[in-house]
């Protein structure tokens, strides 16, 4: 053990906006460490509230901001403080700015997949593929989800649906893998709902039944099919049948449910609740997840797009190339930021003011940053090699900064994150122990990440 | 009593086996003891310190497939922290296992073990590896390789013997691992395998691993059950001798035949994947005629929908799919495919055909199976899965686990699809950035060179057929061989269909069996390996044997099959077979497939689907590609969205383990208020809607509808309760539509029994 313990230092100094802000001296560090090898974690998040930036938001842009980069390196934005001493952020997310002492960042997120939907499918899953193929489609053989995975090894108990995913299902060309159960089996996929939120009448019209059918009416055909089933006894008994029924009796338990229909009634929140969280799509998803999180719902995945966009100041996702004579830094302020910045705030503050946030996880991540060097749309392309992820909540230090990206934001300068570090890290704050195995459809083990948990960003 | 004077036995047998060693001398091999008490210990566990992430600082290979990496990792890595050479019991090799310091893992074996005295030894002597002259395994062999148990005896302890390459033989009882298949039934750490008390037969594979090699015993536990009296149907053909044989010898009954009712929705779902009308229900159940069952199996077996249905499980394995292939691709693949069943084209030569093919992937329809797999390793899986059962996998990465495969094993075997190349004529696909899709004329044809590298290794492997013990018997003169020249993909499509125990022929029938019985006789029918064993292995080389002499035809295995009274047998237990799952005593039920449960819906209400790009009419079995995908091509209709929730497979693997079957809440959402069941209940034309327009009556619409939607007469109790529903509703057409919502809901039309 001695041996271990001052390379551990070394490798994982800690950095906040300043160290005695977040009161972690050095014992408290190996205090930390021992616990984990004892296999504990402190699992306080009961949720998690995955917000999926897809497209690729720019972390040289946003977060981590080189204002003494070189010309051509350097973002065209300023910076401004923040709620941390030391820290900025950039000007566009002046609100962002002001809760960033509850965001821990991990600073050198890392993986070497350069397309869309190969980089999509290991953000949502800690799981690099075998090749970085844009070719890359949802199959049995590749890795769930997070949601679903949580589904399968700690299924919520409060008759809500483990894992909800929503408003879109995200594509670049082919529908983007790690969205669903896979191998896993259907019956771990999340509810996936595309219906928006923001729309006045939204409901959910999955777990809705058809205007003329009323639950009466329904429960009087559950009547007449169990007539006909009792005609054949052995046929009942059997597992397929038992299975079938079971499934009857839960779909009816939920159309009966005042908790479903209660968790998606955006319609209770108060006015103004809805107005502060913004009535974009992304707004009302994100005031929906926290009702979901209230309501027991595990695992709320919230995409930004339901395409990787960057063209558009009105809608899309965030791969922001500069093609088609478009400019970066003129769209992101119209668009991603500001509904960023309307957003993230209020959905954080609203989770705090609730005592959510400290038994809740929001994770805020893309499937990659943006090159450090600006291309000659005068935007940038895409840069797996270091980005940046927000956390907080569920018991993460809050105004923690986890490893440093070089002067240029280019590549890990200390402490770098793998995916599958992100995905231990996630799991750890979930309480949930990271080497359980899977097994895929070939029955090979696999456990369900692959890398260390980031315990220093904990508190 | 018994019991306990056979466990002084084994005492005093595994005493004296612990004290041999297998090196010479004292000093414990590296590679034979070491790595084998490793094993045993349970600590190169994928759950331990086999996982990926090794375990509290520790990795070591996967179940010991690694000893070189392993040898490394005890003695150099972390400056050799973990043994103590000066002082051997202070290593934490020793330590942590016997838990004088915490373990995680838990104690593993105690100080003064024979595995402890080998790690002791072997730390003490400075931790030598293996010279050149050390023995090395050849032979593991376990006795007895079959057993069957009869209560009393619900114990055995099975004895593993190694030949080593000095000749001597040694028991190796407390060197193996031994696993059982069956997670009910337990094996001790010295290898007696205990059945509990049970009131019904079971039966366990126990894996023994030593090293590198593993072999299979196989047990069976009898009950016993005063008064038993086997009785069976008469045997019909040499299945149910076999099938009633095993059983016998197992003390369980099979169940009755099946009445007609069931037998003609059985039929019509597993040869044609429709269920029957009303008329041919009524008809068949109503005939008089004694050999109809076999009639209307050869008609079945003579019909286009039988053509269609075996059409669509090859379309399945094969990937056409539409992105890869193109609209064009699909049609003409689709359409080869369904030539070559509609003339029951012998597997082998079907399989050569597909495996040899070059040309236009538009003029030669089959070199679209190249089209899909676009490199020489992801060919070799899918051939090595279709047609010889074996999921290779595994041994892409490292050594198979489970199997004989090694990783040269694998790229010997991936050597001979190295020169397949394209010429890609025209790509006229819509997305620049998506080079999964193609769109246009492709040339499938042979480098004159390229072959494969072991990333391992980083040699160049030639390509090499599989040796016996993978493939057993599979090619006169061909085992092992090395391919220096020639064609190699028509070598390898001449070694398809040569000998009658050949693998491919095994695979072919235990698949046509598994689609009339729901599971093969090998289970999953892609993966035969020693660790997993047929459930029937004599029944698996009879049918192997029908299928070659009927010339690799799939017919005629059906038509044995169907007639068997093994496939004919009730759904409805008896004492004895209650708990059986894999014997066949009786049927159990399963939930229609997609397509079968779609079509059946449209059959019963008499309305056509809408799949995308393919016209009205079209039932789900026929469609020949899978349009689920997105939004390039023609939207899915609602029709596709309902296959592809209900498990129709997107035809992006080689493995009919694409295709589900399970039942989620979506689904059941789907049939309670979904688009495609509420739009079914109440389009326009549909049967309710000829009744509301016609002068039938209630009891007559009740009645012809059970025949055309349950294959059967409506009962008394149903139709009271159903023509009261009806009669004391003001909304007829409503009543109506709860009628026919209920019997789509019911477990008998949702289910084939």
């Amino acid at each position: 053990m001695p041996s271990n313990i001052s390379s551990f230092h070394r490798r994982h100094m800690l950095r906040a906006g300043g160290a005695g802000m977040l009161g972690l001296t050095l014992p408290k560090l190996l205090q930390a460490d021992e616990q984990q090898g004892q296999g504990r974690t402190p699992g306080r998040a009961k949720s998690v509230i995955f917000l999926f930036q897809w497209g690729g938001p720019s972390h040289v842009d946003t977060f981590d901001m080189k204002p003494e980069a070189p010309d051509g390196y350097r973002s065209l934005y300023r910076t401004v403080s923040t709620s941390v001493p030391g820290m900025h952020v950039c000007e566009h997310l002046p609100e962002t700015a002001k809760v960033m002492h509850r965001f821990a960042q991990l600073r050198t997120v890392h993986h070497t997949m350069n397309n869309h939907n190969s980089a999509g499918y290991t953000a949502l899953t800690g799981v690099e593929p075998l090749v970085d193929d844009q070719r890359l489609r949802e199959s049995l053989d590749l890795f769930p989800g997070y949601g679903s995975v949580v589904d399968a090894v700690a299924p919520g108990v409060s008759g809500m649906p483990t894992c909800v995913s929503y408003p879109y299902q995200i594509a670049d060309g082919s529908v983007t893998p790690g969205q669903r159960a896979s191998f896993l089996g259907k019956q771990h996929d999340p509810l996936f709902f595309k219906d928006d939120p923001n729309d006045r009448d939204f409901r959910l019209s999955q777990l809705s039944l058809p205007a003329d059918i009323s639950l009466d009416r329904l429960g009087s055909r559950r009547g007449l099919q169990q007539i006909i089933n009792q005609q054949s006894r052995e046929l009942d008994a059997s597992s397929a049948a038992r299975g079938l029924n079971a499934y009857y009796d839960r779909a009816l338990e939920m159309l009966n449910s005042n908790r479903v229909r209660e968790a998606f009634d955006l319609s209770s929140e108060p006015e103004m609740l809805r107005e502060a969280y913004g009535r974009t799509t992304y707004g009302q998803s994100c005031l929906l997840a926290r009702r979901l999180v209230e309501h027991g719902v595990k695992f709320v995945t919230v995409y930004f797009a339901p395409s990787i966009g960057g063209r558009s100041r009105t809608d899309g996702g965030w791969d922001t190339h500069g093609f088609d004579n478009t400019r970066m830094y003129e769209i992101l302020p119209e668009w991603h930021l500001p509904v960023t910045d309307h957003t993230l705030p209020v959905l954080i503050n609203d989770l705090s003011e609730r005592g959510l946030l400290d038994e809740t996880l929001v994770i805020w991540m893309g499937e990659f940053g943006r090159t450090p060097k600006i291309n000659a749309n005068i935007s940038r392309d895409h840069w797996p090699k270091c980005y940046t992820v927000l956390m907080a909540g569920g018991g993460v230090q809050g105004g923690a900064v986890y490893g440093a990206s070089d002067k240029y934001g280019a590549v890990p300068d200390r402490d770098p994150v793998t995916t599958g570090d992100l995905a231990a890290t996630m799991y750890y704050a979930m309480g949930i122990d990271h080497n359980i195995e899977l097994r895929d459809n070939l029955n090979r083990p696999l456990p369900i990440a692959r890398g260390r948990a980031v315990t220093e960003i904990f508190s | 009593m018994r019991y306990s004077v056979l466990t002084i036995v084994f005492l005093i047998l595994s005493h004296s086996a612990g004290t041999s060693r297998v090196s010479a001398g004292d000093v414990p091999s590296f590679r034979n003891d070491v790595m084998a008490v490793l094993s045993r210990s349970g600590c190169s566990l994928g759950t331990c310190h086999g996982n990926q992430n090794g375990k509290g600082g520790l990795k070591l290979s996967l179940r010991g497939q690694d000893p070189e990496a392993d040898f490394v990792t005890l003695t150099r890595s972390l400056g050799a922290r973990r043994v103590n050479v000066m002082s051997p019991d202070d290593s934490l090799l020793l330590k942590k296992p016997v838990m004088e310091v915490p373990h995680e893992g838990g104690r593993r074996f105690r100080a003064g073990s024979e595995e402890y005295r080998v790690l002791r030894d072997w730390i003490a002597a400075g931790m030598p590896a293996d010279g050149d002259s050390a023995v090395r395994l050849v032979r593991l062999t376990v006795e007895p390789t079959e057993v069957t148990l009869y209560s009393p005896q619900a114990s055995l302890r099975l004895n593993a013997r190694a030949e080593y390459s000095d000749g001597s033989v040694r028991d190796v009882g407390d060197r193996v691992v031994f696993e059982s298949s069956n997670p009910a039934v337990g094996v001790t750490v010295n290898g007696e395998v205990q059945f509990p008390e049970s009131r019904s037969a079971r039966q366990t594979s126990v894996t023994v691993r030593y090293l590198q090699q593993q072999v299979v015993s196989r047990l069976d536990y009898v009950p016993e059950r005063p008064g038993f009296e086997f009785t069976a149907p008469a045997p019909a053909n040499v299945i149910d001798e076999l099938v009633f044989a095993q059983l016998q010898r197992l003390r369980i009954n099979p169940s009755e035949i099946c009445d007609d009712v069931t037998f003609v929705r059985r039929i019509y779902l597993d040869v044609t994947g429709s269920i029957p009308t009303g008329v041919q229900a009524k008809e068949f159940v109503q005939s008089t005629d004694p050999d109809k069952r076999a009639r209307l199996i050869d008609r079945l077996l003579d019909s286009p929908e039988y053509v269609d249905f075996q059409t669509l499980r090859w379309a399945d394995l094969l990937r056409v799919e539409d992105k890869t292939l193109d609209s064009k691709g699909v049609e003409v693949f689709h359409h080869w495919i369904r030539e070559s069943l509609a003339a029951d084209k012998p597997l082998h030569q079907f399989a050569a055909e597909i495996v040899g093919a070059r040309g236009s992937t538009y003029a030669e329809p089959p070199a679209n199976f190249y089209r899909a797999l676009r490199t020489p390793e992801e060919r070799s899986e899918a051939t090595a899965q279709v047609f010889l059962g074996v999921r290779l996998q595994c041994a892409r990465c490292h050594n198979h686990p489970f199997d004989q495969w090694t990783q040269d094993d694998y790229y010997g075997w991936t050597g001979f699809f190295a020169r397949v190349d394209y010429k890609i004529l025209e790509n006229r696909r819509r997305d620049t950035n998506d080079t999964h899709e193609f769109d246009g004329e492709q040339i499938v044809f042979m480098k004159s060179s390229g072959e494969v590298k072991n990333p391992t290794t980083g040699r160049t492997v030639k390509p090499r057929f599989p040796d016996s013990q993978m493939v057993h018997a599979a090619v006169k003169g061909a085992r092992g061989v090395v391919v220096e020249d020639g064609d190699r993909l028509l070598l390898l499509s001449e070694w398809f269909g040569q000998g009658e125990s050949s693998r491919f022929a095994a695979t072919q029938a235990n698949r046509i069996w598994s689609q009339l019985n729901g599971q093969g006789i090998v289970d999953p029918i892609d993966d035969f390996r020693s660790t997993n064993p047929p459930s029937n292995p004599a029944l698996l080389e009879a049918i192997t044997r029908e299928f070659v002499a009927a010339g690799y035809r799939i017919r005629p295995l059906m038509r044995l099959i169907l007639n068997s009274r093994t496939w004919q047998l009730s759904s409805r237990a008896n004492g004895t077979n209650e708990d059986d799952a894999t014997m066949c005593s009786h049927v159990i039920p399963r939930r229609l497939t997609a397509e079968q449960t779609l079509d059946a819906m449209s059959q019963a209400l008499d309305v056509s689907i809408r799949y995308g790009g393919y016209p009205e009419g079209t039932r789900a079995v026929q469609l020949a590609g899978v349009r689920n995908g997105g939004h390039r091509y023609s939207r899915p209709e609602a029709g596709d969205r309902f296959l592809a929730l209900f498990g129709k497979p997107g035809r992006l693997l080689t493995c009919e383990c694409e295709r589900t079957a399970e039942t989620t809440l979506a689904q059941t959402m789907e049939m309670v208020g979904g688009s495609v069941v509420s739009e079914l209940v109440q389009k326009s034309g549909n049967r309710i809607h000829r009744t509301l327009q016609s002068s039938e009556l209630t009891g007559e619409f009740l009645s012809d509808f059970w025949w055309s939607a349950l294959s059967r007469e409506i009962s008394a109790e149903e139709l009271r309760a159903f023509r009261e529903h009806v009669d004391s509703s003001a909304d007829r057409r409503k009543a109506l539509e709860d009628v026919v919502w209920s019997v789509l809901n019911s477990n008998e039309f949702l289910l084939r029994r």
